[in-house]
């Protein structure tokens, strides 16, 4: 239910998840023992490619798509959530004013492109505070009621962005419109109350997904109706069974979606669901790990695999940075210094993750950052790390606490390792606590707690804005890290202030490199994990950020089946 | 025997007063609540809008407010709405109960045929290759947890038999053979860990019954093995077996939970998993007092079925 970030299959233990959280336990203890693997690169490289491009060949219609999923929506009300669960597949029932390009017209996997999705176009004043949008003529709802094929207007962007802002979970974001004119039915404006380059990248999310007016007065919320304008038209949602969804023979972009259904069979357990594409029950599932991917081979030597590469991680040390001692940068910088995250890599994610950090790299460089430019603090040198804390006046180490949830298993494997290596590298205590979700989230956004947390970041936006302002800023309400810095509050506000492409890569740089300079979030490594398709499923490729099966769902409009 | 039902009925209302106050207890005294979990990860929300929506769903009110409204929708038969969904609790009961009675049946069903042949058999011939394999299988069926076994057989019916139970579930009555291909697999999971115990007790109760004395003279009389055996000894062996059966009831829809969510089946254990992880407090507390009274009225039945086995027992 809660939000995921891109490994988010958080129900059930398989059997396969079970020997691997033994694994890596045991990988823990006796890597004391062993000499340290090498640390030339951050990840080995995976015999399957990184990027599928589009299908050269002319799309079929028909047929259905099924996948097995870990996530159930909650409820349909996209105002009151932003769980996976249901953006697995609103995105598909709905459509945004801009959206991402897709993977079939994307040149790689780290393409942030936007195109315009019920926008056509749109224009920003020179203050970027006033943004026009022109919408899509002759755009209709879904044919079913209350709607019944209306056309879609200007007024109807106006009542769902006002209903936005005015309750629920996405009030923060929207209450940044000041006003919204609809000079005619096809224009939008926007009056921002400060200058923003990033609005359309807002829209684009997929969580600004356009609602029906007609459902929200009917049935005063959005809980059991999901009508949109979008390539699909939900036909069944049976709670903890499946989702079923219809393709609309009205939909705008003429020719799409290709398949003619796109089941979701809610499925918790991680062996059923990959026990459901051995046997041709689901046509598509993501996997954690290589040897994963060599298991199912096994038994179906044609799948697709896609490797897999994240452009950030949503996990990290999150410390309680306004209190002592983690509000001395001397003990932070120690704490980086004192982790072995390259072995965290080999051990637990197999060779196949990242070293772990915070803001999407294509943002500020077009490769990957290496080892070597994370900077000083973030190299594994034990004895400088107990030489910095020992300045900071800890030479006898201290006790902490660290709480977290486990929202996958190998997430327990990298508590116990960063354990062991303050215990062993700096003398530091620290005590584990391991929480249900809900206890966590409830502890973890009250700004009381003291000590460490292993803290994230949702996956559910992929903004360059989403990822430096509203993240680190430190009046942001999502600033969970707690980060509390003069200079990233100046150089995230000045970032949502500058046009130029150059100057926000630059800009974006600087913060990085703050951030990385004052360790005010200790990223942990992430698994990369693998899209594995059937053979006869065509462009379905994961993009940076979108997983085509969890916020990047409106991928599956442009997926045909080769059969 | 009227009188002693209405004994039994009558003590069963503080039973249940005592497991709804312990269940609202505990749900109140875990960390967090609905909103947390509903409120997701977004960070996007102010303490105004939290309070709103608290009042909303009526989680500001003191919490012995909260337990007399509750305690008055139950009496009333109507526990109110989930407070994620929206959905009346009735609605969602309607379509998990129903899985969860088949699948628990058909592990009783499935578990007790095998369970009673082979506890009879390794007790006739005890000490002789068919007792111990068969006394094997009941330990296997101990030690191997729910989990696990479930995994395996649908890991391994995958890659050996390229099928594994069709996921979607479909009522019997929408699809009898579809529904059954669903359930057939679960419920042998499930019944084959019922069956290792009641397989056990079998075994030892028959063991216990075949050196009685009316045995001993029932085979003087000449009688054949299987009259002695299936007429004479069973029944009476039964007793015992009955009491281990309607204790592991609720050891099977504490099964259920696994195993419905390893087979993707919408039942119960899932509803009940997923309430208490989103903190839906009106859908745990109801459900939670539902398998109360089951079990109290389970009890009951199984008091009942000794007169039935053995007419020497009367309820005064």
């Amino acid at each position: 239910m809660p939000t995921q970030g891109s490994n988010g299959d958080r129900s059930g233990v398989s059997r396969r998840q079970f020997l691997r959280r033994a694994g890596g336990a045991a990988a823990g203890l006796s890597a004391f023992a062993l000499a340290r693997p090498s640390r030339s690169v951050a990840q080995t490289a995976s015999p399957y490619p990184e990027w599928i491009p589009a299908s050269t060949k002319p799309a079929k219609r028909g047929g259905t798509l099924t996948r097995a999923s870990a996530w159930d929506p909650p409820m349909l009300d996209p105002r009151m959530t932003q769980s996976v669960g249901l953006f697995q597949f609103a995105g598909l029932t709905s459509n945004r004013l801009v959206r991402y390009t897709f993977a079939d017209e994307a040149a790689g996997p780290g393409d942030m492109g936007l195109k315009g999705d019920l926008a056509e176009s749109w224009t920003t004043s020179a203050d970027h505070r006033i943004w026009t949008f022109k919408l899509r003529q002759g755009v209709k709802w879904q044919n079913v009621p209350p709607l019944n094929g209306r056309e879609l207007t200007s007024a109807d962007i106006k009542y769902c962005f006002e209903a936005y802002a005015k309750e629920g979970v996405q009030t923060f974001n929207f209450k940044e419109i000041e006003g919204i004119e609809t000079p005619d039915k096809y224009t939008v404006r926007l009056h921002m109350q400060s200058p923003n380059v990033f609005v359309a990248q807002a829209l684009a999310e997929p969580i600004s997904i356009i609602f029906a007016r007609e459902v929200l007065e009917e049935d005063g919320d959005l809980k059991k109706r999901c009508i949109g304008t979008g390539p699909f038209i939900l036909k069944e949602h049976t709670r903890k069974v499946k989702v079923v969804l219809q393709r609309n023979p009205d939909y705008w972009d003429k020719g799409r979606p290709y398949v003619d259904e796109y089941v979701i069979l809610s499925t918790p357990d991680a062996a059923t669901r990959t026990a459901a594409f051995r046997t041709g029950q689901a046509d598509f599932i993501h996997v954690a790990s290589p040897s994963e991917v060599e298991v199912l081979r096994k038994t179906n030597p044609n799948l697709v695999a896609q490797s897999y590469f994240n452009a950030l991680t949503p996990f990290g040390l999150a410390m309680s940075q306004d209190k002592p001692p983690f509000s001395d940068v001397r003990v932070r910088r120690a704490l980086a210094m004192a982790i072995d995250r390259q072995r965290q890599v080999d051990t637990v994610y197999e060779g196949h993750g990242i070293l772990g950090w915070g803001v999407p790299y294509m943002y500020y460089q077009d490769k990957a950052p290496t080892a070597a430019q994370f900077g000083p603090w973030w190299q594994y040198k034990p004895a400088e790390a107990k030489k910095l804390l020992a300045e900071a006046g800890h030479p006898n180490g201290f006790s902490t606490t660290l709480f977290y949830y486990e929202y996958f298993p190998q997430m327990t494997s990298q508590v116990q390792l960063v354990q062991a290596d303050l215990k062993k590298n700096l003398n530091i205590d620290v005590k584990i606590s391991k929480l249900d979700y809900t206890t966590y989230y409830g502890r973890y956004v009250d700004p009381k707690w003291e000590g460490l947390s292993w803290g994230f970041q949702s996956g559910h936006a992929v903004g360059l804005d989403e990822r430096t302002y509203q993240y680190m800023h430190s009046k942001s309400t999502k600033n969970f890290f707690r980060v509390n810095d003069p200079q990233i509050d100046e150089l995230t506000t000045k970032l949502r202030q500058t046009s130029d492409p150059k100057e926000q890569r630059a800009i974006t740089k600087r913060i990085v490199d703050r951030e990385f300079d004052q360790v005010l979030r200790l990223w942990m490594p992430y698994d990369n994990g693998f899209m594995i398709f059937q053979p006869h499923m065509r462009n379905g490729a994961a993009l940076a950020l979108r997983r085509t099966d969890a916020y990047g769902s409106p991928q599956i409009a442009r997926v045909w089946l080769d059969k | 025997m009227y009188k002693y039902v209405i004994r039994r009925v009558m003590l069963a209302v503080p039973v249940l007063l005592l497991s709804s106050v312990i269940v609202f207890g505990l749900m109140r005294v875990m960390p967090g609540d609905a909103l947390t979990v509903l409120m997701g990860e977004s960070g996007n929300i102010g303490e105004k809008e939290l309070a709103k929506l608290r009042k909303d769903l009526r989680l500001d009110l003191p919490y012995h407010e909260q337990y007399l409204l509750w305690l008055w929708q139950m009496v009333s038969l109507s526990p109110g709405d989930s407070l994620f969904t929206g959905e009346p609790i009735t609605v969602s009961l309607r379509k998990a109960i129903p899985v969860t009675l088949e699948l628990t049946a058909l592990a009783m069903i499935l578990g007790l045929a095998l369970a009673v042949p082979i506890g009879v058999l390794s007790a006739t011939r005890q000490d002789t290759p068919s007792d111990y394999a068969g006394r094997m299988v009941a330990v296997s069926g101990l030690s191997f947890p729910d989990f696990w076994l479930g995994t395996l057989v649908i890991t391994f019916a995958a890659i050996w038999f390229k099928w594994i139970p069709p996921i979607g579930y479909v009522s019997f009555w929408e699809s009898p053979t579809r529904n059954l291909q669903q359930f057939l697999l679960p419920a042998a999971v499930l019944g084959f860990r019922l069956s290792a115990a009641t397989m056990r007790m079998t075994r030892s109760t028959v063991l216990e019954v075949l050196r009685e004395d009316y045995v001993r003279t029932a085979w003087a009389k000449g009688l054949g093995g299987r009259i002695v055996v299936y007429k004479h000894a069973l029944k009476n062996a039964l007793i015992p077996v009955v009491t281990v059966v309607g204790g592991q009831l609720g050891v099977l829809l504490a099964g259920a939970v696994v195993i419905e969510t390893i087979f993707a089946l919408p039942g119960m254990g899932r509803l009940t998993v997923e309430a208490i992880l989103y903190r839906d407090y009106p859908v745990v507390q109801t459900n939670v007092m539902l398998v109360a009274a089951t079990l109290v009225t389970l009890n009951l039945v199984v008091d009942l079925t000794y007169a039935w086995l053995d007419p020497r027992i009367r309820y005064r």
